[in-house]
């Protein structure tokens, strides 16, 4: 069997650079029913860079990237973009955050009774003062840039999952974000529709000086596209690195999650663990 | 111990849902001044016609079938017994009025929650369900802006529309009734109820309308953007947007029949 594919380059990594991060998260704590999600998550994230927050299912993933998206605020702890709190911003102040975002969603939420040009066309026909056929235009390039060319027409309904996320990338970039976030950007679609969601993300990361952000559990798209790696675990952040780090990382956890060994149910996951260490 | 403290329980989800719907009118209304064909979003404009064409056109022939049969069993059952008395022409004023200011603002809203009311919650809350709520948010599209407001703008056109309608149809049957019964033609007929028909009478079922209308639009939003419990909790919010909705617009009826009532004799 073959080692992880990473796809490698000899570029200088973002975070390697300094400076100040893009986004920078701070004592982090969600519960929800009394139930610690999110358990102090520190993480900082630099402009450029791709960034795979990685864990299991209930990790608390998907509760950290809406903390991102700024959709929730946490219960403690702080999340800034671009030097704006989220916590703290005004509801103004939170829209011109918004406006630097880009999100596919993991249902790919695109408007069901819009068309893909339609739902493409939203942001553009809402917060820019654009003429319908440059918007027409927009449109295209931006279903061309992620291989659905000639699908403004359709309804989501019409699509298959693997065009739909493609479309829902579409409307993700129609405003040229600054940070793109994926949630599970590979969930419930096969191997190869699969590696070509992930090939389109490395596509984005090698065109645009983007900052993406990718939750997955999926460990080939994430080392395949991360060039740094956040693993959470019970809602804390067990290590944060490249992908040879993390695949090195010689606690119990990241081992058993990296080399797919399941949790022993009777006895909890560590009899399963102890061999590797 | 255990009953006071239900009661609390019950009492503080029923101010906050209150509370909730008032902050959606509020900030509904105040988005609403966006909406204009000529300066205000462009998608809201074309939006708030489909509405208006979903919630008005649509509801239009079941409405004038339904106001229509009420308003000639309303001349039966009132001519039956007016009958007794000598006083057949008294079946003008009744269908009237009755249907001016009280059942056709009525039998507008409960068509109108029957059909509207459950499909704007269902569709809100598959929305909620979908992501497509949270996709607005990540946009910095405004929810009651973009989902909200189309609707409202729309209901508040096309229910004192369908209202109008439903009277007249109501008020025609009734002349039906008249003209087997008392050889009475229509013109008449028609002559005779613009003559008892005072301008109270149809303010105060506009007034009603208009109220009607905001109760059903924001009741069906409010419940599909509180949706919990994924796609089975979508059967669960249409079905708490037209038992409230119903509900809401009989404690709205019965405050505006007072008022007008009390302040407008």
């Amino acid at each position: 069997m073959t080692g992880p594919q990473i796809h490698g380059s000899n570029r200088q990594l973002p975070h390697e650079a300094g400076g100040e991060p893009l986004i920078s998260v701070r004592g982090v704590r969600v519960s929800f029913r009394g139930r610690r999600v999110l358990d102090g998550v520190d993480l900082d994230i630099y402009e450029g860079e791709t960034m795979v927050i990685l864990g299991a299912s209930g990790c608390g993933k998907t509760t950290l990237l809406r903390r991102l998206e700024g959709l929730e605020k946490p219960d403690e702890g702080s999340i800034r973009i671009a030097g704006v709190d989220l916590v703290t911003a005004s509801r103004e102040t939170m829209e011109e955050v918004r406006r630097l975002l880009g999100v596919s969603f993991q249902s790919a939420a695109l408007f069901g009774s819009m068309t893909v040009g339609e739902n493409i066309a939203l942001p553009l026909l809402e917060h820019t003062d654009l003429a319908e056929s440059t918007i027409r235009l927009m449109t295209k390039m931006k279903l061309q840039q992620v291989g659905l060319e000639g699908a403004e027409d359709l309804y989501p309904t019409e699509l298959s999952g693997g065009m739909r996320k493609r479309a829902s990338l579409a409307r993700a970039l129609a405003m040229d974000p600054k940070i793109l976030l994926f949630d599970e950007p590979s969930a419930g679609l096969d191997p190869i529709i699969a590696t070509g969601i992930d090939q389109l993300i490395i596509g984005l990361k090698e065109t645009y000086t983007i900052t993406i952000i990718v939750v997955t559990h999926e460990l080939q798209s994430a080392f395949l596209i991360a060039d740094r790696i956040c693993v959470l675990d019970q809602g804390r952040v067990l290590a944060v690195g490249p992908v040879e780090r993390i695949l090195n990382d010689p606690h119990p956890r990241i081992q058993q999650f990296v080399k797919r060994i399941p949790d022993d149910v009777e006895h909890g996951s560590s009899s399963y663990i102890t061999g590797f260490q | 111990m255990r009953m006071f403290e239900a009661a609390g329980h019950y009492t503080i989800r029923q101010l906050e849902y209150v509370g909730g719907l008032a902050i959606q009118f509020w900030r509904g209304a105040r988005l609403s001044l966006r909406v204009n064909p000529f300066s205000g979003r462009r998608l809201r404009w074309k939006r708030t016609v489909a509405q208006m064409a979903e919630i008005g056109v649509r509801a239009l022939p079941v409405l004038c079938l339904i106001s229509g049969a009420t308003g000639l069993i309303m001349a039966l059952q009132s001519g039956a017994e007016l009958r007794r008395f000598g006083a057949m022409d008294a079946v003008i004023n009744l269908v009237g009025t009755s249907m001016t200011r009280e059942l056709g603002p009525l039998i507008a809203a409960i068509v109108v929650i029957g059909r509207s009311g459950s499909a704007i919650s269902a569709e809100v809350a598959t929305m909620v369900v979908t992501e497509e709520v949270d996709a607005l948010r990540t946009m910095a599209i405004d929810p009651i802006d973009f989902v909200v407001v189309p609707k409202y703008l729309a209901m508040l056109v096309m229910m004192p529309a369908l209202t109008v309608m439903g009277i007249f149809s109501g008020i025609l049957a009734g002349g039906l009734f008249t003209y087997f019964t008392l050889d009475m033609t229509l013109t008449m007929y028609l002559s005779r109820t613009a003559e008892i028909l005072l301008m109270r009478d149809i303010v105060s079922g506009l007034v009603k309308a208009l109220v009607f209308g905001s109760i059903i639009v924001h009741v069906g939003c409010l419940e599909g953007f509180r949706v919990t419990g994924g796609p089975e909790g979508v059967g669960h919010s249409t079905t708490n947007a037209v038992v409230k909705s119903i509900f809401l617009v009989v404690i709205a009826d019965l405050l505006c029949t007072t008022f007008f009532y009390f302040f407008w004799r």
